[in-house]
């Protein structure tokens, strides 16, 4: 079953009341989640991200196109009841601490008294907060937040967990401690809907992807798929290479020169590997390693937004 | 249930940020002040006395302590309309913050229950704090004074109600610009408004002599809460204001007028608000 389905889902903001500005934040983007998958949007600042979600949760209405969430149209009430959201920014009314915060979003999810408090300090625990659930919100750190959302996203045992740049000034090792925490959900079959700007954080736990650059889908895919699956050999050597010898290793490779004493060569596949080692052990070259380098999907990305078109 | 939970988390709010318990002491202190002060006269008991003054009586038929009730009723409805506009804005535009909305937004519930939550919560913060003074100095008379004036009470509930009517107008600028300031500046410019409205055949009537501006005036009067209307048929329920032009007899029309236009406003927020992005 798909959990989120679009279809040529657009969106353009109009403000001002006197002189209309209209922003386009979103054109025709289809998209397909699957029950149970990670699935992470990326996407430069100001692609639309947040905006998708939020077509998604209905506190954004779309222009156009259509969009289902758990198979009903958006907008639907009850349908809303089996989401978890964590948006991007969120604060909490900051007189409240941790254990409020819970038990108040509980009670509007509607949980009843008894239950919301063993859910909070269940999903406190979770989340690493439990020594803070009775601190004020005012003192916490960004990242606290951060997880404090995280429980709160939990409260209602979601099908379907929205997290809108969930990292966002999380430090290092809070932040393998938060993919940890989505990976133990995946597990527990969740579906996690994920939108970040963070390209190695999403491809650490992502199922599929899509890359959104502005408000335009650009591709749609598992990791694989969209990192493109290429694979390039690279061999570093000492010293510089002749013009003469370059010639003679082929056109298709590429040469790197990184300083007057190391140059890199970039070969595509196992056999080309080897004829280059053959030629350059006979030249007499010292080969210093050699590795094999899947392109990331950092490479791709960048690849796609700076002269991409559209899938 | 859902919508009981914010209702209570509006008023929690209110109790947190310190609104309600300044007013609940201000009520408090008020009370205070008349059950110590307030007194029978020792050389006629139907006449009362405050800080060792006699209040005159016997004025258009009303007794002392009717007197001081409705002079005290009359002058202090609309102060205190105004200082509960300053306590509930605030509630009326602090759930649309940034990073709060959102929040409330994906909850598992319609739009306008979410509005009429916040406004619900935030009314009954004001009728609270108000039926607390009320009955506060209803007790005041009766225990102390003999005077058990089921009137006052009344009028008390009458003006919680106009309070609500009169929050429909606040809260309407209030989810339009989510400005609590700019809310409270044109709540207070509307009631000072409804009382010329109210009187306009005797004074804005008689600014410029036109028809049409006549008529604008009537429509004004007719789409809007009649604020000043409602208060002071409240009061006649205590008694007939003393030197005063006004007529005696309690007039119900304010109150249904403005049940309507009050639903008009309400209308609107939730129109504006569920059309809304955020
Ligand atoms: N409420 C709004 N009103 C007007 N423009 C908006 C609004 N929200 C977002 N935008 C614009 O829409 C575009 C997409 O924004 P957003 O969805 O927040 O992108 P992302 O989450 O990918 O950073 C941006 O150009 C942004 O300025
Ligand atoms: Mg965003």
């Amino acid at each position: 079953m798909a959990i989120v389905e679009t279809y040529q889902l657009s969106k353009t903001y109009k403000s001002g009341y006197f002189k209309k500005t209209s922003v386009t934040a979103l054109v025709d983007a289809s998209i397909e989640v699957r029950a149970g998958e990670i699935f992470g949007l990326l996407g430069p600042n100001g692609a639309g991200k947040t905006t998708f979600v939020k077509i998604l949760l209905s506190i954004v209405r779309s222009t156009n196109g259509s969009a289902q969430l758990l198979g009903k149209p958006v907008g639907d009430v009850q349908s809303r009841a089996h989401c978890g959201y964590l948006p991007e920014n969120h604060r909490y009314p900051a007189f409240l601490t941790a254990l409020e915060t819970l038990l108040f979003f509980g009670k509007l999810n509607g949980l009843q008294k008894k239950g919301a408090k063993d859910k909070a300090r269940q999903l406190l625990e979770f989340v690493g907060l439990k020594e803070w659930s009775d601190r004020k919100i005012q003192k916490f750190s960004k990242g606290m937040l951060q997880r404090l959302g995280l429980a709160q996203a939990l409260l209602n045992d979601p099908e379907v967990l929205f997290l809108d740049e969930p990292t966002d000034g999380v430090d290092p090792i809070g932040r393998k401690e938060m993919r940890d925490l989505f990976l133990r959900l995946k597990n527990d079959g969740v579906s996690i809907f994920l939108n970040s700007h963070l390209l190695s954080e999403v491809e650490m736990i992502s199922d599929r992807v899509a890359i959104l650059n502005k408000g335009a889908l650009l591709k749609v895919g598992t990791l694989d798929e969209v990192r493109g699956g290429t694979t390039v050999h690279r061999i570093q050597i000492a010293g510089l290479l002749s013009p003469e010898q370059i010639k003679t290793i082929g056109l298709e490779s590429q040469f790197l020169q990184s300083d007057e004493t190391t140059t890199t060569i970039s070969v595509k596949t196992d056999a080309e590997l080897n004829r280059t080692i053959d030629l350059l052990r006979s030249w007499g070259i010292m080969i210093k390693s050699v590795a094999q380098q899947k392109s990331s999907l950092e490479d791709s990305f960048i690849k796609l937004v700076t002269n991409g078109n559209p899938v | 249930m859902k919508m009981l939970a914010m209702v209570r988390f509006t008023l929690f709010e209110a109790v947190r940020r310190g609104t309600l318990l300044f007013y609940f002491a201000f009520g408090t202190i008020i009370i205070a002040v008349f059950a110590i002060w307030l007194r029978k006269s020792p050389e006629d008991p139907s006449m009362i006395m405050l800080f060792g003054a006699t209040v005159p009586g016997n004025i258009n038929g009303l007794s002392s302590a009717d007197f001081f009730l409705v002079m005290l009723f009359r002058q202090s409805t609309f102060w205190i309309i105004i200082l509960g506009t300053f306590g509930a804005a605030g509630l009326m535009t602090s759930f649309l913050e940034k990073g709060i909305v959102e929040l409330y937004l994906s909850k598992p519930f319609a739009r306008w229950e979410l509005f009429a939550s916040r406004a619900l919560g935030a009314s009954a913060g004001v009728a609270a704090n108000l039926m607390y003074c009320i009955v506060g100095l209803w007790l005041v008379f009766g225990l102390k004074l003999g005077v058990w004036h089921f009137g006052f009470l009344a009028a008390g509930l009458l003006v919680s109600y106009a309070f609500v009517c009169y929050f429909s107008i606040v809260s309407f600028v209030a989810i339009w610009s989510r400005n609590a300031i700019l809310s409270i500046v044109f709540g207070l410019f509307f009631s000072f408004i409804s009382i010329g409205l109210e009187s306009r055949e005797k004074g804005l009537y008689r600014l410029w002599d036109n028809t049409i501006y006549h008529r604008f005036l009537d429509g004004f009067y007719y789409l809007t809460p009649q604020l000043d209307g409602m208060l002071s048929n409240a009061s006649r329920l205590i008694g007939q204001i003393p030197f005063s032009q006004e007529p005696a007899a309690f007039n119900p029309a304010p109150y249904f007028y403005s049940l309507g236009t009050a639903a008009l406003f309400y209308c609107l927020s939730v129109y504006y608000f569920s059309s809304r992005d955020f």
